[in-house]
């Protein structure tokens, strides 16, 4: 058995906006208006973030998380891989998770099979291969019409892996992505084949589809009250149908986290960052204000039966997390967890002996925060959040996964 | 109105029917039966009085089922051709208002022997320079969380409009209905999300095949499909002739459901 795995993952927000953002602009996604990049103030800025990822690495995290978006202040990695092919060079240890590449987006799948093998040469094995078919506002960057969008990415998915497996050349027979010659230069170093995370929210096909192929499942909310739990507790229950057995490290979540010398401290110290990101990179994203993107009936991906079951439980106009509107109904979600290292590590601890997860995707820099502030966050938690997460939880792990063989699961999950 | 599922080379569709007299196929588009009501719209019933009314759901839309493999339009008629063999359709009366306008302008095109008569309302299809279709897929996902104001602004003449406000109310809905629309943007989404925007660039060479005398209805203040397309098909099908309904959006048969007959039923019984 291990300890929780605590990752570092750096979104890259455009962090030049004024102050007066929110009030003239209706979105920070799609259709944000790019004369707001800011030339100037910008040189530099991918190296700060890059220099913040080799940190971690030096602070001991097991791995930095990277991810794709477009046309957004949210997240400034089109093409994470070419991030990840820095970190490549700059960080020696931790995992390089890509969380992942938009199969959808991409004219070949073969040319995500062919760039993840190439960093996991380039990292000496270290990458965690994620695969996500995007979301709304990727549908109309890259005029992804929703309804074909998860078959697409399975097929996609599917190629990429055997291509990594299987002796080329051989022809792919696919719907979508049929090709007469797969014969994958370089293969990846990892065997059988790099780890694969897939994100979801808690829909049934997703869970099914992962546990069918023995991947992980990633649960992509922020927000973290009973649904987290619950979201594990589905995952575990897919996993039995499917004759496997759930472990702590088959599951991800994301969180944020702040964490200073004291709870009064920490809070002074991010709280302008905080309500940068909440208000601005989650303006139609996670915000009910303007225009949310990410789902909804313009972007169709998920049958109308499923539809029909989303909308019962749906209350039109319900705040998403970037409508909360103090600090105390953000504390409550959970989402962004701020104080000192015990607090933290008390609330996080929490999260993990309910939700049973074994990979906490964690972020540490939040909208314009500065770097030196993320620096002093990520060096506290550490120093001194991650030792007791670690103790707490190979503890609960081995109790509560007795003479599980985690070893002989994962290899057997992969083969 | 009777509503039957008819089963089609193993496929399941739904098709209204009222009225007696010719064959009339209606192909809707998205503020239509099928795709935001089960019933007729007055409009409909106005029709059904003078012919055999006959309207399908499209494929993935109220009872049809869907069919993963519709990637283009071409997809799109060729299940219609089925259709017709189905019920029999040798020659008849064609309406299309919409997306269904542009599926009716692709059958034209095709099988001009078949069309006795076209009608064409406010028809996508058609790609026309500077005056591209509406991104009705943006529109549809609601501001504030509830609102689908700026959808109905861009489907009608103003946002307020009683029917648009029926059709496409704020917040939640009944559930069938909300389950209604989200079908039909799912099944237009496969023809119509990505370019070309709910056209075939190749059609307007094609539109000199239509032999039909063809009827070209179109909202003056049309926000969806520009007016400008109802005059390239009016300019480009040889018998076309067009007919603006003033002070009207995209969609003139709810707006205007007693004119827009009027001229429909005139022209089919000229």
């Amino acid at each position: 058995m291990k300890p929780v795995q605590l990752f570092c993952w750096h979104f890259m927000a455009y962090p030049y906006l004024d102050k007066d953002f929110d009030k003239k602009e209706s979105s920070g996604w799609v259709t944000v208006p790019n004369r707001l990049w800011d030339n100037t103030r910008s040189r530099g800025l991918y190296q700060e973030y890059i220099d913040q990822l080799a940190y971690a690495d030096q602070l001991g995290f097991d791995g930095m998380v990277l991810n794709e978006h477009h046309q957004n202040i949210y997240g400034l990695m089109p093409s994470p891989n070419i991030i990840a092919a820095a970190l490549t060079q700059k960080t020696s240890r931790g995992k390089i998770v890509i969380l992942g590449n938009l199969l959808p987006l991409h004219l070949n799948p073969m040319r995500v099979a062919e760039e993840y093998a190439m960093l996991d040469q380039m990292s000496n094995g270290r990458l965690i291969a994620g695969f996500a078919p995007g979301g709304g506002p990727e549908t109309f960057n890259y005029d992804v019409p929703s309804a074909n969008t998860r078959e697409k990415f399975w097929e996609a998915a599917d190629l990429i892996v055997r291509s990594w497996t299987e002796d080329g050349p051989f022809a792919h027979e696919g719907r979508y992505f049929p090709l007469r010659y797969v014969n994958l230069w370089p293969k990846p170093l990892q065997k059988p084949f790099p780890p694969v995370w897939i994100p979801g929210s808690r829909s049934p096909s997703t869970m099914t589809e992962v546990a069918k192929r023995g991947y992980c499942y990633f649960l992509s909310s922020r927000s973290h009250g009973g649904e987290t739990h619950r979201a594990q507790q589905e995952f575990a229950a897919v996993l039995e149908k499917h004759g496997d057995r759930y472990h702590p490290f088959r599951f991800g979540i994301l969180m944020s986290t702040y964490v200073a010398e004291t709870d009064r401290q920490a809070r002074e110290e991010c709280e302008e960052g905080v309500w940068y990101f909440l208000k601005n990179c989650l303006k139609g994203h996670l915000r009910r204000e303007g225009r949310q993107l990410t789902y909804g009936p313009g972007v169709p991906y998920i049958p109308a039966a499923a539809w029909r079951e989303y909308l019962k439980g749906y209350t039109p106009g319900r705040k998403l997390l970037g409508d909360v509107e103090n600090w105390e109904e953000l504390d409550a979600s959970q989402s962004i967890i701020v104080g000192s290292a015990e607090t933290v590590t008390r609330r996080i601890q929490s999260l993990i002996e309910k939700a049973k997860v074994g990979n906490l995707l964690i972020q540490f820099q939040l909208g314009n925060m500065p770097d030196r502030l993320a620096r002093k966050s990520m060096k506290l938690f550490a120093d001194q959040v991650a030792p007791a997460l670690r103790h707490a939880s190979l503890k609960q792990f081995t109790e509560e996964y007795a003479g599980f063989d985690l070893e002989a699961s994962a290899a057997e999950a992969l083969h | 109105m009777s509503g039957a599922v008819v089963e089609v080379r193993g496929r399941q569709v739904q098709i209204s029917e009222s009225g007696s007299g010719d064959p009339l196929l209606y192909l809707h588009g998205f503020a239509d039966v099928h795709s935001v009501k089960e019933g007729w719209l007055p409009f409909h019933e106005k029709l059904a009085e003078h012919a055999r009314l006959i309207a399908p759901a499209h494929p993935g839309c109220a009872r049809t089922g869907e069919n993963k493999d519709i990637d283009t339009i071409e997809d799109v008629v060729f299940h219609y051709l089925e259709v017709l063999d189905a019920l029999n359709l040798a020659r008849f009366d064609l309406i299309g208002t919409c997306v269904g306008g542009w599926i009716a302008a692709e059958i034209a095109v095709r099988h001009p022997e078949k069309v006795r008569r076209l009608v064409l309302i406010g028809a996508a299809g058609l790609f026309v320079e500077g005056a591209l279709i509406g991104d009705v897929f943006m529109m549809a996902q609601p501001e504030f969380g509830f609102s689908y104001a700026s959808l109905r602004e861009m489907l009608f003449s103003n946002a307020n409009h009683p029917d648009a406000l029926d059709m496409f109310p704020d917040g939640k809905g009944e559930l069938e209905d909300e389950v209604r629309r989200y079908q039909m943007l799912r099944f237009s989404s496969r023809i119509g999300f990505k370019p070309p925007y709910f056209y075939n660039y190749a059609l307007r060479n094609r539109l000199h095949r239509i032999s039909s005398p063809t009827q070209i209805i179109w909202g003056e203040n049309d926000k969806f499909v520009p007016r400008s397309h109802g005059e390239t098909y009016a300019d480009l099908i040889a018998e076309a002739e067009l007919k603006i309904i003033s002070g009207a959006g995209h969609n003139v048969h709810v707006e205007r459901p007693e004119q827009t007959a009027k001229v429909i039923l005139g022209f089919l019984n000229d």
